[in-house]
């Protein structure tokens, strides 16, 4: 097997003890579920000198309801989410993107925040020592060229979340807390269309509840995803989907994002400006097709090819929103 | 002992037949077998190996003095210390463990490391220095045969390993008979076997001068032989034992660098060394199925006969021989032996590139051809207006024929696999019949029940059991086979048990321990069961004739006219006169102490093939056949293939344990199915494997797989042990061109590459649609 780095572990007890390792040890990868974390450690895609796992803060799991939110801590597996009937019941979209994430092992090990969190991939980045030695390294890692884009300056991994999108599509947001305290920002304000940058989230940070409006609750909602293998694959292309139509049949919200096809998930807003008020039709359904894949820049990061992603991305838009909207 | 083969057609049988649980199953179950990288001895050390990052490069220099002083490595080996060329095949000893000179493919081992644990093993290998001059890389066979002046091996020019020329009958006269003639050309990308284990090996060479290995392997006989060589040892002083092995289908079937540096650093050491591959290594290994063209021209008359069939392929082979000779030997001799064909022509070329070097993979060298075979005989049957089932049956072989490449076919049941699958799946009710984007195919294969002939040349047996009985009543069954998982072990104790009459629970098998066990050539070339089962129904023979005598004494009766059953020894004519099995064994042990018998099976010359070059690989001592039939959709506006159902004949002489010939099946299915949707892998332009994982090597998982009806043809071998043929290697290949034809049948195109990915269906359909538009 390939070995792992040498690290220690830190176990915090509680989420301000998690802030104080996070505040004084700059070298530190976080470990939740471990599923990402684990096999990049093992690639020698991170080296830390700590890696702290937050497993055992009871705080951080599982789903409460506030005033306008309900909230899932960020440990909450995917495996709960993906069947608790509460979250099955008013978001549908989000249970079902985290079900259909990699298998069931993975889904009882990987966690919301670590879902979230997930490192951008690209079959440059995601190999052994060797082999990416072999080829000089990549800018993402330990080089300073692109094999996908040769000569460009900017990392294509893709993001290859399967809950994101769908929490997207319900305007979530998410809790952070740092050595300075907390703070609450929009989940799409958190990604960033950049392969290395990622997301918002400083070293010193942590994800510690995901807060989905109630707004949002009820949203009739689908995730179609492309992998080669429903057995475990991430995603080459997905599309979560959550809207309602009113009495009239007419779209009265409608929200379409976008994961596995960029740096990272995006929400296709222009899809919510054309559809909300009006009936669907096929002519619209067609120009939502085309504004998604206008949207997805599926680059050449996996072994589907970027004609068949983005291609795949059409056929789900057209097939969730008729689902819906019909 | 003399090879006799079962007289009678005598089913009255208690053990065999009966699917029985694997007598080595509950430890697997349990997790408490003991793989290679299980074994812990003291005072280990861990092997790591440094490989190549160029495909094609002269080593200028090596410099270990860095790794050396790195804290807790203890040796490191190059390319000096491995000077000795070994492989698998007489013809091709072209390997070293450690690259000597120049590097041919990315993933050489170029060094290997001894440490006393695994983290400053790989820590070492970045502290080696290699200074490298590039070499031009041929990395497709196109590229390697055009080659002008630098080449792989300096004795192979053209990089051409081998190619061979077969002619029978004469194909033009065939083609000019024909109503339709078809010819194509399909491509297949490589694959590998991608076993759950990876390559390990423990070796502990001590103080006597003895090394001992425990290694995964499928062929301990010709690892021990490799050692042997590599090593400069004499062979009595290698001990190669095999633990339990997590599966093979070819790719661990021959002497591995993990067997021969564990060896060398264990005796620079003086301790034992475990070099475990990872994931990764496992595909610069390979030994995987070669990236093949084939250019296939077959012609039909109108009733459906096959007239004449053509075949050239070039199989892009890798960087080594490894079996590549035998490999592209089967491409054509098995165009033969399925249908009945008087015309075949064949060219292959095997071509040598700077890649991972491809060996024997299940369906060892007959899938790719197999395949454009059977989609070419559904586009000919299309053609003229025929039932491709019908077309099938049209050109039937009878048993017990010489095939007009000289291949004996003794036992065939063919016919009733295409009849039973058809008849199972409701070909006729659904072929043709199905609404657009649902569909039905039919595919043929069968294989070789035992190569007839070694690798080693020689009249040596290839498979030899022998069995003491002692006074605790347990039977010791002594066998060199190599368990992979395919239930080799269980299939003798059951052929020991029904020769002796005795419940399976009585027989122990000890396997597969060069310094015990007598030898066998090992698991390939499915051979396991017919050649090792002769060998220990003879040996069970052998020791029953023993206790017969003694029992012959008791009963005042002539030995002949007993028999042995329920664990006691009948009057086959008068059953009221037995005695017990214990009290004949008492019998023999007091008159000359523990029992033991010896089996030996050599396959008979007749069945060894005909006199022309090459003509030594395609004979088996007998062969499995199977026909698939596929059930699948096809998402016309996504490409996506879900295939429903597979239901597949398979004729395996007679089934010894049904259980197992369905879990061979099966297994058949599942890796047909990886082959034909999903399963390729790619390299970057420099050579660079890009997929080495089991994340990203697309292998099917539980939730890809469709339903699987077995259904099990016995046509009773005269040779086979209670004739039994094999079951698992032959139904992979009519699995893949059942789907395609299905394929076909969903939407009405046809994928002349495999795998058959959404987007060649997508790409097919918009041509498909142009046209239409055209009209």
């Amino acid at each position: 097997m390939i070995t792992m780095p040498q690290f220690r572990v830190l176990q915090p007890e509680n989420v301000s003890q998690a802030v104080e390792f996070l505040a004084k040890h700059k070298n530190l990868r976080v470990l939740a579920g471990g599923s990402d974390l684990v096999v990049n450690l093992r690639n020698k895609l991170f080296t830390p000198e700590y890696v702290l796992d937050i497993k055992g803060i009871k705080d951080l799991q599982g789903i409460k309801e506030n005033q306008d939110h309900f909230s899932i801590g960020t440990l909450t597996t995917l495996t709960e989410i993906s069947q608790n009937p509460f979250i099955k019941e008013i978001y549908p979209v989000l249970a079902k993107a985290a079900g259909l994430v990699a298998g069931p092992n993975i889904r009882n090990m990987g966690t919301i925040g670590g879902n979230i969190c997930l490192d951008t991939r690209c079959y440059w980045y995601n190999q052994s020592y060797f082999w990416r030695k072999s080829c000089n390294f990549c800018l993402k890692k330990d080089g300073d060229i692109c094999h996908v884009a040769p000569g460009g300056k900017y990392c294509w991994a893709a993001y290859s979340g399967d809950t994101a999108p769908a929490l997207l599509t319900l305007d979530a947001s998410i809790k952070i807390a740092n050595p300075k305290g907390e703070k609450t920002l929009a989940l799409k304000d958190f990604f960033v269309m950049d392969g290395i940058k990622k997301y918002n989230l400083e070293s010193n940070e942590i994800i510690t509840e995901i807060l989905i409006p109630k707004a949002s609750a009820g949203l009739q909602g689908v995730y179609k995803k492309f992998r080669i293998r429903d057995s475990v694959d991430y995603p080459l292309a997905g599309v979560a989907i959550a809207g309602k139509v009113d009495k009239e049949g007419n779209c009265q919200k409608i929200s379409v994002a976008l994961t596995a096809v960029n740096p990272a998930p995006v929400l296709v807003t222009e899809i919510t400006d054309l559809l909300v008020g009006k009936k669907l039709t096929d002519d619209l359904v067609e120009k939502s097709v085309e504004l998604a894949r206008k949207t997805a820049k599926p680059m050449k990061t996996t072994l589907s090819t970027m004609p068949y992603r983005r291609h795949m991305i059409g056929v789900f838009v057209k097939q969730g929103l008729e689902e819906i909207l019909k | 002992m003399s090879q006799e083969y079962q007289k009678t057609n005598n089913t009255d049988f208690s053990v065999i037949g009966k699917s029985a649980q694997m007598i080595d199953g509950t430890a697997k179950v349990m997790g408490t077998a003991i793989y290679a990288d299980d074994i812990k001895l003291p005072g280990m050390l861990y092997g790591k190996i440094l490989r190549s990052p160029h495909a094609h490069a002269r080593i200028v220099r090596i410099d270990t003095s860095r790794a050396m002083a790195l804290l807790g490595v203890k040796a490191i080996i190059t390319g000096k210390d491995t000077p000795v060329k070994y492989g698998i095949l007489p013809i091709g000893q072209d390997e070293t463990a450690l690259a000597v000179d120049k590097v041919i493919y990315v993933g050489q081992e170029i060094a290997a490391v001894a440490a006393i644990t695994e983290e400053i093993a790989e820590q070492a290998l970045d502290l080696i220095d290699v200074e490298y001059e590039l070499l031009p890389a041929y990395l497709n066979a196109d590229a390697a045969m055009a080659a002008t002046d630098i080449f792989i091996h300096n004795d192979r020019p053209k990089n051409i390993e081998k190619e061979y020329h077969h002619n029978f009958g004469d194909i033009e006269k065939g083609f000019a008979q024909s109503d339709l003639v078809l010819e194509d050309k399909f491509s297949f990308p490589r694959i590998t076997h991608a076993a759950m284990e990876p390559h390990s090996a423990v070796a502990n060479y001590d103080a006597s001068g003895k090394l001992t290995v425990w290694t995964s392997t499928q062929t301990p006989h010709y690892v021990h032989r490799g050692l042997a060589k590599a090593l400069q040892m004499h062979p009595s002083k290698v001990r190669v034992i095999k633990p339990f092995v997590g599966g093979g289908f070819g790719g661990k079937s021959e002497t591995f660098s993990c067997d021969v540096c564990s060896s060398l650093l264990s005796k620079l050491t003086g301790k034992p060394v475990k070099i475990t591959f990872t994931r990764e290594e496992v595909f610069y290994a390979h030994r995987g199925r070669p990236d093949q063209s084939v250019h296939i021209k077959l012609g039909m008359r109108k009733d459906g006969k096959i007239t004449s069939v053509y075949v050239k392929t070039i199989q892009d082979g890798g960087a080594f021989c490894s079996y590549g000779v035998v490999t592209i030997l089967y491409s054509g001799a098995l165009i033969a032996a399925l249908y009945d064909i008087d015309n075949i022509k064949f060219d292959g070329y095997r071509v040598v590139t700077n890649k991972p070097a491809c060996g024997p993979m299940r369906g060892h060298g007959t899938v790719n051809v197999r395949y454009s075979f059977e989609v070419m005989l559904d586009r000919l049957a299309i053609g003229l207006g025929l039932d491709p089932a019908e077309v099938r049956l049209k050109n039937m072989l009878k048993p017990n024929t010489r095939t007009v490449n000289d291949l004996r076919v003794t036992s065939y049941g063919y016919k009733e696999c295409v009849e039973k699958a058809t008849e199972h799946s409701g070909w006729a009710e659904k072929r043709d019949k199905l609404p657009f984007g649902r569909g039905i195919g039919i595919g043929g294969s069968h294989y070789v029940s035992g190569a007839a002939n070694s690798i080693v040349r020689g009249r040596m047996p290839h498979s030899n059991v022998s069995i003491k009985i002692d006074i605790d009543g347990g039977v010791s069954v002594f066998t060199g086979t190599a368990e992979i998982g395919q239930g080799t072990e269980t299939v003798q104790a059951q052929i020991v048990a029904e020769e002796l009459g005795l419940p399976l629970e009585r027989i122990r098998v000890i396997a597969a321990d060069s310094d015990i066990t007598p030898v066998d050539l090992g698991s390939y070339s499915s051979r396991v069961t017919f050649m090792a089962g002769n060998a220990a129904l003879f040996a069970a023979r052998d020791v029953k004739n023993q206790l017969l005598r003694h029992a012959a004494e008791v009963l005042g009766e002539s030995p002949e006219h007993l028999i042995c059953k329920n664990e006691r020894i009948y009057v086959e004519y008068d059953r009221e006169r037995s005695i017990t099995f214990r009290e004949a064994l008492i019998s023999a042990l007091e008159h000359s102490g523990t029992v033991i018998g010896k089996g030996a099976y050599t396959p008979p010359s007749e069945s060894q093939g005909g006199r022309f070059k090459g003509a030594g690989v395609g004979p088996g001592v007998a062969y499995s056949y199977s026909a698939s039939v596929a059930d699948v959709s096809v998402n016309p506006e996504t490409g996506q293939v879900r295939v429903n159902k597979i239901w597949v004949a398979h004729d395996c002489g007679r089934a010894l344990n049904p259980l197992a010939v369905e879990g061979q099946v099966e297994g058949s299915v599942w890796m047909g199915l990886g082959q034909a949707l999903q399963e390729e892998q790619i390299f970057t332009p420099e050579g660079l494997t890009l997929n080495p994982s089991l994340l990203e090597y697309k292998s099917p998982g539980a939730i890809e797989s469709p339903d699987i009806e077995t259904i099990i043809v016995e046509s009773i071998d005269p040779e086979g042990p209670f004739g039994a043929k094999e079951a698992g290697e032959g139904s992979l290949a009519g699995v893949i061109p059942a789907i395609a034809n299905a394929v076909y049948d969903a939407v009405g195109v046809w994928i002349t590459s495999l795998p058959i990915t959404p987007e060649k269906i997508l790409k097919e359909l918009n041509k498909q649609k142009a046209e239409q538009k055209k009209k």
